[in-house]
């Protein structure tokens, strides 16, 4: 069996898990008697276990099994979850990330054993649990995690055979197969032993023929076993295969086994040969075949061709309403088809209307579904904070939390691969200089703990990310100052700067605040970094400060790139598209209605005063002679700050395909873009967001 | 042998020295476009005009669905504005970084093979803002034909 077909599924799934490990990880450290937490970890970390072993990547196998050991002394309460033990355990995961983004990089695990660990994870057992470390050390061969069990629980080894199964076994061995004994076991609160059973034996009679069942087979289905059962399986490949494939079937809890050499004799003898590594070098020339066969995996894996594509996992209720529009848009291509080979052939008969009609509505909820389909939810990437700001805590010293919300908001998977970067920095920044040393915040009658968040939603078209803190806010005169001193900005434009022109001047390129420069923060690469990552995403990053009160970074992200839905306006002989998700509503207003605020056209509408902008002024066009009595003026609205923008005509809601301008025409954030209107006409799309 | 050899070697010179334009007139004058660079000559069609663009960019077009920017070289050497008539055309120039851009010609003449002997370099000292838009005069029979520096061309210019 190749596996390497199988490497993707292995990073993804494996990566999954490490991520349940990690989360849950943090909350044991919470709540360490929390038994839901443990049976969690513990599950994630045996299914990583087997993976890897499946895989044939035995130092991180091994690494894992050890780990696993830790999760099973505390699950049955022999060891207390302490922060020492919590330290290692993430030290483990650390490495086992190492690995995979070894298997991501080369397609091998590497070379690295990460002994000082494994060492560390076997001396915790050991302490707890009385015994010598060298116990529970298992052996490196595929056979390893056999040997810290007790002959007793081989129960493979007390099976009574018959005469009839002693033949059929000897006669499999013969005909050059091994023979591995095993006895599964199934977990205390599984429900369907039956039907576990039953995936176990589809899973190893894959491989070969189970001749043996003990209890019998007919006991097994009628669920008349404990917990655990024994078959003999004749087979051709390794045990290790076979024992993953038992292992990987849900709720099972162990499965225990080796290749047996002899049936005559009886079970007294055989007990003697339960050392695993026995079975390696016992074995006959006859199964030197099938041991090169598999080892063979393990090794094109190695040559295979590094990294992975980038896939998106997608519900399969949403790839079934993919294939069910794209059959509607077949049987609308259909209608088409046989309407214009038919008698009348006419264009203009109604059903060919119809059927365009039809067409339309197909089209939309078919793009609809694509992008549905490539929206992932940010926690993927928002999820790694948790551990990181737990780390930070303990580097900077302070007191902190992560308080998160909105981590199921969906956005774009290109978007959220490329957002991952942006946010962690501005973590970083809150944790490193937002938040103040805990003896100040005291003293400041803070809580001691200081309080970060990253609240995600959505608004409109819009992904907005807050990340902020309770800290110290920026102090725009330090920022100005540092300004000046680097000569960024003159004594006279220091004079007039706004608070919010001098907070911006953190996103220039190489300008730091930081007195000292840590490992955290304060190169210089930062702030500038983030920002023009988010602009090339299409979105934008905002500040709010209060000095002494904390800091707010609010990052918007556009929800869909490519194709969105737009209101057509018109301004003399020229058409512009506006995002539908940034307009509140069309109003027609009479001049007379206009009024002034500070020299500048405003409306009073239901309560609120809108400024008005004038596209033909704002985009250079020449003015009307004579007014009309009625404006039309769309409103459009980003957060809380309305605009109304006056045009002279609307053309309607229409799907537009967003297409960039290139890189040559530039120095203008009104136009976002540009798009083909069905005349093949250009249409520039306004990004209203910068009126505002 | 010896002579044939050096033959060979005066063939393959000259076949590596040979580069074609497009001849392109601007005014009353004919300019050269090296035809590496050109991906296209498509007819006048509508121009979106793109407010608060650089002055020379005329605007956008639809070029087979691709948006194409496309710029007055008029303009940007300081010319007056183009007219547009039955002989215009958009010459859109395949840009390796920067993409695809068009520009304004009056006329598309013809296309002409120059060898290097034909083209002098451009060493006149001359203080007029086009010449620094021009790396060569090419001779072709009686015409001068001014070599445009593309590169030049599609640069950003802030006095424009």
């Amino acid at each position: 069996m190749d596996v390497s077909q199988y490497l993707e599924i292995f990073i993804d799934e494996s990566g999954e898990h490490l991520q349940t490990l990690s989360d849950c990880i943090m909350e044991l450290e919470k709540e360490p008697d929390n038994k839901d937490v443990i049976n969690e970890i513990f599950r994630a970390a045996h299914s990583l276990k087997g993976m890897a072993g499946t895989m044939g990547f035995k130092r991180m196998q091994h690494l894992t099994h050890d780990m696993e050991n830790v999760f099973q002394e505390v699950r049955s309460d022999k060891i207390a979850v302490d922060s020492q033990m919590i330290d290692l355990l993430f030290k483990c995961l650390d490495a086992i990330d190492g690995y995979l983004e070894n298997v991501k990089a080369t397609s091998d695990e590497g070379e690295e054993d990460n002994e000082v660990i494994i060492k560390e994870l076997n001396n915790f057992i050991a302490k707890a649990s009385g015994e010598t470390p060298a116990e529970t050390q298992p052996a490196k061969e595929e056979a390893a995690a056999s040997q810290e069990q007790a002959a007793s629980d081989k129960k493979y080894l007390q099976v009574e055979l018959t005469d009839q199964e002693r033949n059929e076994l000897n006669s499999a061995k013969e005909a050059g197969m091994h023979v591995y004994g095993m006895t599964i076991t199934v977990q205390k609160d599984c429900l369907l032993k039956a039907a576990r059973a039953f995936l176990v034996f589809r899973a190893v009679g894959e491989f070969g023929q189970i001749l043996v069942y003990r209890p019998s087979s007919q006991d097994i289905e009628d669920e008349k076993f404990e917990q655990d059962f024994s078959i003999y399986l004749a087979t051709q490949e390794s045990f290790g295969k076979v024992k993953s494939a038992a292992e990987n079937v849900s709720e099972i809890e162990k499965v225990e086994g080796e290749e047996l050499e002899n049936f005559a004799l009886h079970q007294e003898e055989k007990q003697e040969e339960t050392k695993p590594a026995e079975t390696e070098s016992a074995a006959k020339p006859v199964a030197k075949p099938a041991e090169k066969k598999a080892s063979a995996p393990a090794k094109k894996a190695a040559a295979g061709k590094p990294a992975t594509n980038r896939t998106v996992r997608v519900d399969i209720e949403k790839l079934d309403t993919l294939m069910n529009q794209v059959s509607e848009l077949i049987i609308a291509k259909n209608s088409i088809v046989s309407i214009s080979s038919s008698e009348d052939g006419g264009f203009n008969n109604q059903g060919f209307h119809e059927q365009i009609e039809y067409l339309e509505r197909i089209t939309t909820s078919l793009h609809e579904s694509v992008m549905k389909a490539r929206m992932v939810p940010i926690e993927s990437v928002v999820n790694k904070f948790p551990r990181m700001i737990r780390d930070l805590s303990r580097t900077l010293n302070k007191k902190m939390e992560l308080v998160m919300t909105g981590e199921d908001t969906e956005l774009d998977r290109t978007v959220v691969d490329q957002i991952g970067d942006p946010l962690q920095h501005l973590l970083r920044n809150s944790a490193d200089h937002g938040l103040e040393d805990t003896a100040l915040r005291l003293e400041r009658g803070k809580p001691e703990v200081g309080n970060i968040f990253l609240n995600a939603y959505q608004e409109g078209n819009n992904v907005i990310i807050q990340v902020g803190d309770d800290g110290n806010g920026i102090d725009t005169e330090a920022v100005k100052n540092k300004a000046l001193e680097r000569g960024i900005i003159t004594e006279e434009q220091a004079e007039v700067m706004t608070q919010k022109e001098i907070v911006n001047l953190l996103f220039m390129p190489s300008f730091s605040m930081a007195k000292k420069i840590t490992d955290i923060s304060g190169r210089g690469v930062g702030l500038d970094v983030v920002k023009s990552n988010i602009e090339q995403l299409g979105g934008d990053v905002e500040v709010k400060t209060k000095l002494g009160e904390g800091t707010t970074f609010t990052v918007r992200l556009p929800l869909t790139l490519a194709i969105i839905q737009a209101l057509m306006v018109v301004v003399r002989d020229e058409k512009y598209a506006i995002a539908l998700g940034s307009i509140s509503n069309i109003e027609s207003v009479p001049v007379s209605d206009i009024k002034y605020v500070e020299n500048k056209e405003v409306i009073h509408l239901r309560g609120s005063v809108i400024p008005l902008i004038r596209l033909d002024q704002l985009l250079d066009i020449e003015p009307l002679e004579d007014e009309p009595e009625n404006l039309i003026v769309v409103i459009v609205n980003r957060g809380d700050n309305q605009v109304g923008i006056v045009v002279d005509d609307l053309m309607g809601q229409q799907e537009i395909v967003i297409k960039s301008l290139g890189k040559y025409i530039n120095g203008n954030k009104l136009i976002s873009g540009a798009t083909i209107l069905g005349d093949g006409e250009v249409a520039l799309i306004l990004d209203v967001n910068t009126l505002m | 042998m010896e002579a044939e050899k050096t033959k060979i070697e005066k063939i393959d010179n000259a076949e590596t020295e040979i580069k074609q334009y497009i001849v392109v007139q601007l005014g009353s004058e004919k300019y050269g476009i090296d035809i590496s660079y050109v991906d296209n000559i498509v007819r006048m069609q509508k121009i979106t005009r793109v407010p608060k663009a650089q002055v020379y960019f005329k605007g956008v077009i639809n070029l087979r669905g691709e948006i194409i920017p496309v710029m007055s070289i008029r303009k940007k050497m300081g010319l007056e504005d183009d007219v547009f008539t039955d002989k215009s055309r958009i010459i859109i120039l395949k840009i390796e970084e920067k993409g695809s851009i068009g520009v304004l010609v009056d006329e598309v003449c013809e296309v002409v093979n120059l060898s290097e002997n034909e083209i002098e370099n451009n060493n006149i000292s001359s203080h007029h803002v086009k010449d620094t838009f021009i790396n060569g005069i090419g001779k072709h029979g009686e015409q001068l034909i001014s070599l445009f520096e593309i590169n030049a061309i599609i640069e950003e210019k802030d006095n424009a």
